[in-house]
């Protein structure tokens, strides 16, 4: 991974636009489904990416949010990015008052998405809310032709949001939606792990794993995953504050293997992409490789 | 070397701070714009008064471990620890690129000991393409050689007799708040031969996560910074700049124009634009504009007549009045 970090030297280069409001729908369960159009010129992110969203002034907090993309279509030319998410702090909270023509600035595509073209057959691992880039991998995966199968874990049957979404994703390729809930009130119950277990031994290997969700699901399925030498790719969350790189606010702690890697290709000295010790989640992740973390230390 | 307002119209914001002349009075606070080139395509770093870079150590530092941000109302702690690329690759691979994209570039640099400044300064003191160095004696999040460290007006006046000799590009002292009296420390940054003084870094503060019983920080302390600031930043600045005669640097929640011209009018030369650039990219070109704007309105053309309408001897820093009785 690194060394193809240092062949492209520099990320393609984002940009900070005034995105507005197309849709704010409720997406069940508590949760919202937000669409903002951007300007022409604005790189369509590629799942797994994210974006920085700043609310304009006056807002009840200072830093952009960063989000996850949850889809991108085109509409008459412009660009709608796509969002899943659950207004649970204050950030988010703001963001769901805004209403269709609102104006929140965007900036982005931000990190390394999911290596969609990785061969093997895709699992895409969901748990509850980090369902959202999985919804738009299932989307990559169709343009790329490829037939993916689709594991989805929450508390309860309620909290499997954007179920049908996932759903209608998976068809037209002909693959298969797995669900398990912690109550067992819809699909196996218990955990996306116990799925995992079940399920993973059926699919025709070889197998390649996206996932995201909460760290310790994803811990477990990196875990999983690795045990049995299957890659497997995890979006992982952080508190940032800039998003690109600048502030190193995110260190995600490196396992030995990436930090030696790191240490023959880099040297000891921190790059855009973090150091010898930690990789920025904002700009080598979000996506991570399950062993390039050291999981011990992640939070 | 003036800037062009929107409308054609001038206003010179020239600034001199020891034997550098900045095109306007804004710069990038240390650490929130990286090496400058991370921001270049989305500003234009000739536009600037001047970026500050992230601040290098003798060897590359690795930083502290996660978390290192927490947002808090109206500001952000932060304990990133010096990340930082080291002398070795920031003189072969940060100066050239800053050189080349045109920016006025001031070095900040940082150390545990006085000899950790002086061989650093020894090493860049005459690098062509450098015009100031920003000694940063004030960093809150580091086991030492931090804030805590160079609190002491003694220390910072003999550290800066010995760092003086070893460059004649602008030398200026970074400050920490969190301090009995800035205006103490200033005066002797001042004797000791600094060009000037950043007043200030962040302030110390805390975070707690009271669902999981822990710190927010893995440190537990950081820097805070963002418009939280600000009025402490002013007040500070203000002391400062009454308490010496070299310029001082104005930094601590500036997120627009106006907020530079506040610090300007109690007394500040030129101010860092830091947090906001967090936000915004551009923010600080965007400073230099507004800033702009505001002066031409009032017909002002030149910042020198808007800098220090405000400024006096704060009564905090004054020389106690003798003699006065209180009553409880």
């Amino acid at each position: 991974m690194i060394v193809a970090l240092e062949a492209a030297s520099r990320p393609a280069p984002w940009t900070q636009v005034r995105g507005r409001v197309a849709l704010q729908r409720d997406y069940g369960a508590g949760h919202l489904w937000l669409d903002l159009e951007v300007p022409r010129g604005f790189r369509d992110p590629v799942p797994g990416q994210f974006v920085q969203l700043l609310l304009v002034a006056p807002a009840p907090v200072l830093l952009p949010r960063p989000m996850s993309v949850a889809s991108v279509r085109t509409v008459g030319g412009r660009s709608v990015l796509g969002f899943l998410y659950g207004p649970v702090g204050a950030g988010t909270l703001a963001l769901s008052q805004l209403t269709r023509g609102d104006t929140v600035d965007v900036l982005g595509p931000l990190g390394r998405g999911f290596p969609l073209e990785a061969p093997g057959t895709p699992v895409l691992v969901a748990g509850g809310r980090g369902v959202a880039p999985l919804l738009f991998a299932a989307d990559g995966l169709r343009r790329l032709g490829r037939r993916s199968e689709f594991l989805f874990g929450a508390r309860s049957r309620a909290q499997l949001v954007g179920l049908d979404d996932a759903r209608r994703r998976l068809e037209r390729m002909g693959g298969r939606l797995h669900l398990a809930t912690d109550d067992g009130s819809r699909g196996l119950e218990g955990t996306v792990l116990d799925l995992l277990d079940k399920v993973g031994p059926r699919l025709a290997p070889p197998l390649v794993i996206h996932a995201c969700g909460p760290h310790g699901m994803l811990k477990a399925v990196a875990e999983w995953a690795m045990a049995r030498s299957i890659p497997a790719f995890l979006a992982m969350e952080s508190q940032m504050a800039c998003g690109t790189g600048v502030c190193r606010g995110c260190p995600m702690p490196r396992s030995e293997k990436a930090r030696a890697l790191y240490v023959r290709t880099r040297g000891d000295a921190p790059s855009l992409f973090g150091n010898a010790e930690y990789a920025m989640c904002c700009t080598e992740g979000p996506v991570f490789e399950a062993r390039d973390l050291d999981w011990e230390r992640v939070e | 070397m003036t800037t062009p307002g929107k409308n054609g119209r001038r206003v010179d914001l020239r600034v001199r701070i020891g034997p550098m002349t900045l095109r306007n009075p804004i710069l990038t606070a240390s650490g929130t714009f990286g090496y400058g080139d991370e921001y270049a395509h989305v500003v234009d770093l000739s536009e600037l008064g001047g970026v500050i870079t992230k601040t290098v150590t003798l060897e590359p530092r690795a930083g502290n471990a996660p978390a290192r941000i927490a947002e808090t109302p109206s500001g952000m702690l932060n304990s990133i620890g010096l990340e930082n690329v080291g002398l070795a690759r920031f003189r072969s691979e940060k100066v050239p690129r800053l050189r080349a994209l045109g920016a006025t570039i001031v070095a900040s640099i940082g150390g545990e000991t006085p000899g950790e400044l002086t061989r650093l300064l020894g090493a860049l003191g005459a690098e062509p393409g450098i015009a100031g160095f920003e000694i940063n004696f004030s960093c809150p999040n580091v086991a030492r050689g931090g804030a805590r460290y160079w609190a002491v007006a003694r220390r910072l006046e003999r550290t800066l007799r010995l760092l003086r000799p070893l460059t004649k590009a602008a030398l200026i002292a970074k400050l920490s708040p969190d301090v009995t009296s800035v205006a103490d420390l200033a005066i002797a940054c001042e004797q000791g031969g600094a060009d000037a003084v950043t007043a200030v870094n962040t302030f110390v503060g805390m975070a707690v996560d009271l669902g999981h019983v822990r710190h927010k920080l893995n440190r537990a302390t950081g820097g805070l910074s963002g418009p939280a600031i600000k009025p402490l930043a002013l007040a500070r600045c203000a002391e400062a700049a009454a308490a010496i005669k070299i310029p001082v640097i104005g930094s601590g929640g500036i997120m627009n124009g106006r907020d530079a011209l506040e610090f300007i009018a109690v007394g500040a030369a030129a101010v860092q634009v830091g947090t906001a650039s967090f936000m915004r990219p551009a923010a600080a070109a965007e400073v230099v504009e507004e800033m702009n704007a505001f002066l031409e309105q009032r017909g002002i053309r030149r910042l020198g007549d808007w800098r220090g309408v405000l400024a006096s001897t704060p009564e905090a820093c004054a020389p106690a009045p003798k003699r006065r009785k209180v009553h409880a």
